[in-house]
């Protein structure tokens, strides 16, 4: 079904997991991202391509122990999964993390920004609160689940149409 | 360091939806793009991706009995920043489908034979002046797969870079000069710019007496900036 990118299977796997770098356990609460990207008629896409951003669990982009970069792939029910740690909050925002989008059929990568429930510092984040109108940012905020993973469905287009971000 | 991100010209930007993809009709969000402030967490990146992503293959074409059908050729891809400076260092992913149209990709169901000798994927790091060599075959034509429309895509190879920061992620699609095709492809023509589309199209470099008696094409990536690559899917 899918035009390029018929990115490469190899590509897309063993990437979603940023607990872990040069076989050294990263320090921090280990968590569960995982959601479930569909489109504008509600079919999953399999074989999309997510790529995450975050800081340390102290808040740093520059923490020499921790790569805050990930790659996932979603399968054919649509579904990614990273496991990562907990991001601290940056100066100035609160805890988050970003996505890029990469599918055939974007002619554009798509980029958004997870926030995490019931953290206080979501209202004042200069990101968050940027988004208009204001009843769309709670899409934006991830859903904690029984288990203790967090949840961030994507939706590309249509109801419930996830925010994105101009890059 | 300041970091600075110019703006993304949209006349160098596919819009989104293309009506010659419908594909784009159910993907592209129907609401504008949200405007953000920019933190360091879009202005910083990761610096050290290949210590979760391993080099793979430098080379694509193979050897002897083990030489994929097609037409050898060398990619020389050079990776610029914003400024115009070579990003030695930067990790480049490269990706396409084999002499007769066919990825190797579970997904891809054209009726087009595998070549055994043929796996259409590299990662390599970009040496001194920021330059990437391929040494591979030229990838074939192919017809959009389940499309009412019955286009062909032209003969292209896919790129993914890094650059310095979370803004400068770059994925594009390569093409060669000279192909009916580029004409026509929605793709390609997503570009409005007629100069940004001539920059996703390599250059045939003077045929020289090469070792391999291969064809060579040379390709720019820039990776942000006025004279950005466009971002293809």
């Amino acid at each position: 079904m899918t035009l390029g990118p018929f990115f490469p299977r190899e590509f897309g796997q063993g990437a979603n997991d940023l607990t872990v770098l040069d076989n050294n356990k990263i320090k921090g609460e280990t968590i569960e991202i995982s959601g479930r990207v569909t489109q504008g008629d509600g079919a999953p896409l399999d074989n999309a391509i997510l790529e995450l951003w975050q800081a340390s669990a102290e808040g740093r982009f520059d923490d020499p122990a921790f790569c805050g970069w990930g790659r996932a792939a979603t399968d054919a029910d649509g579904v990614y999964r990273f496991r990562t740690i907990r991001p601290g909050a940056p100066a100035g925002r609160a805890p988050h993390v970003n996505l890029v989008i990469l599918f055939s059929g974007l002619m554009r990568q798509l980029q958004t920004v997870m926030f995490f429930e019931g953290e206080k510092g979501n209202e004042a984040d200069p990101v968050l609160s940027a988004v208009q109108p204001a009843a769309l940012r709670g899409r934006l905020i991830s859903k904690g689940q029984r288990d203790g993973s967090h949840r961030f469905d994507i939706r590309l287009r249509g109801e419930g149409e996830t925010p994105f971000f101009d890059d | 360091m300041k970091i600075q991100i110019d703006k993304r010209d949209p006349l160098t930007q596919p819009q989104g939806v293309e009506p010659g993809y419908p594909q784009t009709a159910v993907r592209w969000p129907s609401q504008p793009l949200q405007k953000r402030p920019l933190t360091a967490s879009e202005l910083s990146g990761p610096q050290d991706v290949l210590r979760r992503l391993a080099p793979v293959r430098g080379d694509l074409a193979g050897h002897g009995a083990k030489r994929a059908i097609g037409q050898l050729i060398y990619l020389k891809a050079r990776v610029v920043d914003e400024d115009g400076a070579p990003v030695p260092g930067a990790v480049v992913e490269i990706w396409h489908c084999n002499a007769a149209g066919k990825y190797i990709h579970p997904n891809d169901t054209h009726d087009a034979p595998v070549d055994p000798n043929f796996y259409g994927a590299a990662r390599v790091v970009a040496g001194d002046g920021g330059l990437v060599e391929l040494r591979t075959i030229k990838p074939a034509a192919y017809p959009v797969p389940d499309d009412p429309a019955r286009w062909w895509r032209p003969p292209h190879v896919h790129f993914s870079v890094w650059g310095r920061v979370w803004l400068s992620r770059l994925v594009t699609q390569m093409f060669f000069p000279g192909e009916p095709l580029n004409e026509t492809d929605a793709v390609l023509n997503a570009i409005r710019d007629p100069e940004a589309r001539e920059r996703c199209i390599a250059r045939l470099a003077a045929p020289v007496k090469h070792p391999e008696q291969a064809l060579v094409y040379e390709y720019q990536l820039v990776v942000r900036g006025r004279r950005a690559t466009p971002g293809l899917p």
